[in-house]
């Protein structure tokens, strides 16, 4: 194998590079519940990871979730997604991290 | 005495009779041309500032159409005045063949500022964004807000650094951890986070992490990739975030810098021992001199690997 080869093997198997972070999140409009992300879909995402969750975590506690039922406009479910819309793993713990979890 | 100030009012007065409202003409014209032209120049100037973003080209079209505006009022005034315009039109033009063949003559042996307006430089221990420069000083905006303007002879006696030719940069992070930590995880784990970020280059080189050293007490790791130069700044704070996180995880601990003291005396004296620091040996009932240096920078900015 030459080391392009071996280059391009790790490169295919080994720690991926996302291209752009968005945040995804779930609101109350109504009764029912709608995804939404922030930069939005037809948007460039968002370049850094920590800017990503930064945003993320900013949105969660600018309406942190009270008792009982969401209510109408409340942010639920927040967290980080990379350009194929899977979710990233939060830098800080090196898991996956929701903000504002809530059983939709 | 007194005749003689009679014969100078009396041609005054001839001078002024004769061409006293052509005088006045080329004043007029002078006057109201350059007020006319500041208006002109100033709409001109908005106007370009919509049409493009480059600043450079903005201000040397801006250049050209004053020279010739001015060219144009000046000429106009001295005609008024009752110059041959054929001879001011000659003046003119072998005076600009003069200065196109004195300048392109000596080009080579003018001292010219390594920068063009709109460059992001650092001069001496200033960085920020060329925002206009002059026959005295260049006016620099830093990235903190200020306008400096920077004498042209201090800049030409400096060392310059321009970012414009070399559009990516190399990030560089030095990490000092604690003898016997898993050197190899760190690396592991520097490098992940570096490969994992976007704005991190494959070329001129990958991102790669070397063991740098063995002192003060601590085994210094030193990461490296390239980034675009837009990016450097975030894209260094980033990444050292995500590294001090991703070691706090792994119970990787930092080292802090230590230095070994040893104090010595014409008698000998009995040493208690280890007395706080293991690498600080004191005689008996002093207290432990403070050796450890807290200060501690994981960021430098020199050149060197």
């Amino acid at each position: 194998m030459k080391i392009a080869e071996a280059l391009k093997f790790i490169d295919d198997n080994w720690v991926q590079k996302p291209k752009g972070f968005r945040v995804c999140m779930q609101r109350r409009q109504g009764s029912e519940w709608v995804t939404d992300y922030s930069p939005g879909e037809k948007a460039a995402p968002l370049d850094s990871d920590v800017t990503t969750w930064r945003l993320a975590w900013k949105l969660a506690v600018s309406k942190p979730l009270r008792e009982g039922e969401p209510r109408e406009d409340d942010l639920v479910n927040i967290y980080v997604v990379d350009q194929d819309n899977n979710q990233v793993d939060y830098y800080a713990t090196g898991e996956k991290e929701i903000f504002n979890v809530c059983t939709v | 005495m007194q005749s003689e100030l009679a014969a100078k009012a009396e041609r005054l007065g001839f001078v002024m009779r004769e061409y006293g409202a052509d005088m006045v003409q080329a004043m007029i014209i002078l006057v109201v041309g350059l007020l006319l032209l500041q208006f002109i120049m100033r709409k001109l100037k908005v106007f370009i500032d919509k049409k493009t973003k480059d600043s450079a080209r903005a201000n040397t079209i801006l250049y050209i159409v004053y020279i010739l505006l001015l060219v144009v009022i000046i000429t106009s005034a001295l005609i008024t005045l009752g110059f041959d315009s054929r001879n001011i039109f000659r003046l003119i033009i072998l005076g600009a063949l003069a200065l196109i063949a004195i300048l392109l003559a000596l080009r080579p042996y003018l001292p010219t500022l390594p920068f063009k307006v709109g460059n992001t430089v650092k001069v001496g221990s200033l960085l920020g964004v060329i925002e206009a420069t002059t026959m005295v000083h260049t006016r620099m905006k830093t990235f903190d807000g200020k306008t400096v303007f920077i004498p042209n002879s201090k800049i030409l006696n400096d060392f310059v650094i321009n970012y414009h030719f070399t559009p990516t940069r190399r990030l560089k992070i030095d990490i000092p951890i604690r003898y016997m930590k898993d050197i190899l995880r760190t690396k592991q784990l520097m490098e992940a986070i570096m490969i994992e970020d976007p704005r991190t280059l494959l070329k001129p080189a990958r991102p790669v992490v070397y063991t740098l050293n063995l002192v003060d007490g601590c085994v210094k790791m030193g990461a490296r990739c390239w980034v675009e130069n837009k990016k450097f700044w975030i894209t260094q704070c980033d990444i050292l975030e995500k590294i001090l996180m991703a070691l706090d995880r792994e119970n990787i601990v930092l080292a802090e810098r230590r230095k070994a003291i040893r104090l010595f005396h014409e008698t000998p004296l009995q040493l208690s021992g280890d007395v706080g620091n293991p690498d600080i040996e004191t005689p008996a009932g002093q207290a432990a001199p403070a050796a450890a240096d807290p200060s501690f920078s994981a960021i430098s900015d020199d050149d060197e690997i």
